[in-house]
């Protein structure tokens, strides 16, 4: 339930608060959902990115690193012997 | 047998993973193509979604504003209160003195060369929006274009068009980053190279024999000098040729709720291409 809350409001966020709460938020959600990350860096370049500003869309492009991340911290916490 | 721990197959399954990120994932996908496929209509969605928000910034602003010090609110309130008398009988003192010139010297040609423009509301603002743009709530149905000059409350320039939809168009505000314009500073009108540095604020580099000091104000060219904004930090370093000026826009870009787009026949769009050579315009 959690995680489907932090999730939404990850979403929220994009449109309600400055970017910083965001990813505040977003990294907090990573803990448990690797692909959240990604769809909110892709949803706030959907809203905000423009093409013409000479910039790469940066929300994106971070979020996917995170998301990497988030799962290859995930593969080493299974492949430990203290979670088996 | 031997397992790879870094690259599980498993361990990066989708299957693996809970609904809600999948879920999330595939939320952000179609929006994407809702927004590349019929943007005016993705904007049209939106529109009251931003506005929501922005009545909800200004409740949760009222909120907490009522726990400040009332004293110093009345004492504040007086100051401007006092302020603004000045400057409305400033702006009359200007204004007779405008009226005794014209008679004078005869009215300008004003005609054909109209000040007015198109007004538009705000539907995206810094800070949310991380990349120092607007967007607005009017596009090429309005007659907005390409590369017409933003201008805020006051006729303070603030950016310029960069693309425009049929109710929308998305406004590149000076402060972007890479975006760059020319200002002038100082009681002799210096000339150098306005850049934006991000989060509504902006800088130039100019040379340490130039005369300016902290709380000079910057001016761009358009119809007259339009100023900009107000040096706020003198950055100089005694090794360098130059010092860096750091400059707080005249208007608050983080609480704008409206602006004027008109054209205004300089050479801003050249310069915003310059500072977005990098990508191709839309």
């Amino acid at each position: 339930m959690i995680r489907r809350v932090f999730t939404f409001f990850s979403f929220v966020s994009v449109i309600f608060f400055p970017w910083p709460f965001t990813v505040l938020l977003v990294l907090v959600s990573s803990c448990t959902e690797p692909l959240v990350p990604l769809a909110v860096g892709i949803f706030a370049d959907t809203l905000y990115y423009v093409p013409s500003v000479g910039t790469l869309p940066l929300f994106t492009l971070y979020g996917a690193v995170v998301t990497i991340i988030a799962f290859f911290v995930r593969s080493r916490l299974r492949t430990g012997i203290i979670k088996r | 047998m031997k397992r790879n721990a870094l690259l599980s197959s498993t361990s990066v399954s989708l299957g693996t993973l809970a609904c809600t990120g999948r879920f999330a994932l595939a939320f952000s996908v179609l929006l994407l193509l809702l927004r590349f496929l019929t943007p005016n209509l993705f904007w049209h969605l939106f529109t009251p979604v931003f506005r929501i928000a922005d009545a909800f910034s200004t409740e949760s602003r009222l909120f907490f504003n009522s726990f400040g010090d009332t004293a110093e609110l009345a004492s504040q309130n007086e100051i401007l209160s006092n302020k603004n008398t000045v400057l409305a009988n400033e702006n009359q003192a200007l204004l007779k003195k405008e009226t005794d010139l014209e008679a004078i010297l005869g009215s300008p040609a004003t005609v054909g060369n109209s000040v007015s423009g198109i007004s538009a509301g705000v539907v995206t603002r810094p800070p949310e929006s991380p990349y120092d743009t607007l967007v607005i709530a009017e596009g090429s149905r309005a007659g907005i274009a390409r590369g017409q000059e933003v201008f805020g409350n006051g006729g303070v320039p603030i950016g310029v068009v960069s693309s425009v939809l049929t109710d929308f168009s998305h406004v590149t505000l000076f402060s972007s980053p890479n975006m760059t314009i020319t200002g002038f500073v100082g009681k002799s009108n210096i000339s150098f190279l306005i850049t934006g540095a991000g989060a509504g604020a902006l800088q130039a580099s100019i040379a340490r024999s130039a005369n300016v000091a902290v709380g000079d104000i910057v001016f761009v060219p358009g119809p007259g000098m339009l100023p900009i904004g107000s040096i706020t930090r003198i950055d100089d370093d005694p090794s360098s040729p130059s010092m860096t000026l750091r400059i707080m826009p005249a208007l608050n870009l983080f609480s704008i709720s409206w602006v004027v787009v008109r054209e205004t026949g300089t050479t801003l769009f050249d310069a915003f291409l310059h500072a977005s050579s990098t990508s191709s315009l839309p």
